[in-house]
């Protein structure tokens, strides 16, 4: 049997999250706890330039399955997700969104990278990003921009 | 005022303080702090007790021309960061962190306060995509570039680690950012607080008035 992961997401301010499984779901998906992911705190903080802008979230998975961030696309631009490996970022392609924890883009640490933007983005727009992962299937993001000073821990 | 006991374990923790590239180490919640560590107080400020000299810079500026930066600071309170423009997350916050607070100041005290921005990818960094991307920040920031090795070296003497713009394997260019603000005093034209990554608008803004004037935050 044929089975869509659906990641009812517990949503945090203003992030919205629309789309479960995607078309692609895997047919093989082991039965039983499967992986169960949702995003919080997605933010990007209003870039210098057209050229080049940062995105932050968190992946939170409930499941007992570990799950992968494949790929992330934008209609905005290009997107790869960086982390921080020693003392140098490095792109990476697949990323682990381990069973019962977390993947944590943050400033200072991993982030999501957007390039070749078709315009700027702009305090108080929103991003529209989707995350591809490997079990549940497609998660779409609307991530806000903030101010380009914008601080998680104090919300301003 | 707060005074804090910083002194030659703290410049082997500054020297090793480097960071490649748009990240930091996997917790950034306190990094460079721990050398100051003091209960319930202003962690992102580090007082030096042996402040830094101000490097021997003369690079090329925004508009193409010589800048020599002790001359040109000289009595004026600076403050200095290492980064480059092609930088997402790091280098953008600290210089609008730095830009956003001095908006609070005085128009008198705004044209007191020198800001460099002195670019660790001087390839990529013209002066004149350094002037662009400083006009988006704040238009009176020194944008500074120049011979790499130049650079590496005055960041050195500053106990910041820069690494020379190298490819990776898919051909993308990792450049290195510097971990820390250095601000410089106009009476002693020495670099006597850092500022750590952490260090947010708040923490300049409540700063910027006492470093224009030479005093310890």
């Amino acid at each position: 049997m044929r089975r869509l992961v659906a990641p009812v997401a517990v949503l945090t301010g203003t992030l919205f999250l629309a789309g479960c499984g995607s078309g692609d779901t895997r047919a093989d998906s082991q039965a039983g706890s499967g992986a169960e992911v949702s995003v919080s705190g997605a933010y990007m903080p209003q870039p210098v330039s057209d050229s080049m802008a940062a995105g932050f979230l968190t992946v939170t998975n409930k499941g007992g399955t570990k799950d992968e961030l494949t790929s992330v696309t934008s209609d905005v631009g290009e997107v790869t997700a960086h982390e921080t490996v020693g003392s140098s970022m490095q792109e990476v392609k697949d990323l682990d969104v381990p069973a019962h924890g977390q993947l944590v883009f943050k400033s200072g640490g991993s982030h999501l990278m957007f390039e070749k933007l078709k315009r700027k983005p702009q305090q108080g727009e929103k991003v529209t990003v989707q995350l591809h992962f490997a079990e549940s299937g497609t998660v779409t993001v609307e991530m806000p921009v903030k101010s380009a000073t914008y601080n998680p821990k104090t919300g301003h | 005022m707060r005074k804090k006991t910083f002194a030659a374990a703290a410049l082997l923790a500054a020297a090793t303080l480097t960071l490649s590239a748009c990240g930091s180490g996997e917790d950034s919640a306190q990094p460079v702090t721990v050398v100051s560590e003091e209960a319930g107080s202003d962690k992102a400020a580090i007082v030096l007790d042996k402040p830094f000299e101000k490097p021997d810079l003369v690079l090329t500026d925004t508009n193409g021309k010589k800048y020599d930066l002790r001359k040109e600071t000289e009595g004026r309170p600076t403050l200095i960061y290492f980064g480059y423009t092609n930088c997402p997350d790091v280098c953008p916050l600290t210089m609008n962190n730095v830009a956003v607070a001095k908006k609070q100041l005085s128009k008198a005290q705004q044209d007191e306060l020198r800001v460099v921005f002195v670019t660790t990818d001087p390839e990529r960094d013209t002066a004149s995509a350094l002037g662009k991307w400083l006009k988006g920040i704040d238009p009176q920031v020194v944008g500074l570039t120049g011979d790499f090795d130049t650079i590496q070296a005055g960041a050195r003497t500053l106990g910041i680690t820069i690494e020379p713009p190298h490819k990776d394997k898919n051909g993308k260019v990792v450049s290195t950012h510097g971990t820390q603000v250095v601000a410089f005093s106009p009476k002693t034209d020495a670099g006597y607080v850092l500022y750590t990554e952490d260090a947010t608008v708040d923490d300049y803004t409540k700063d910027l008035p006492k470093l224009i004037k030479g005093e310890k935050p």
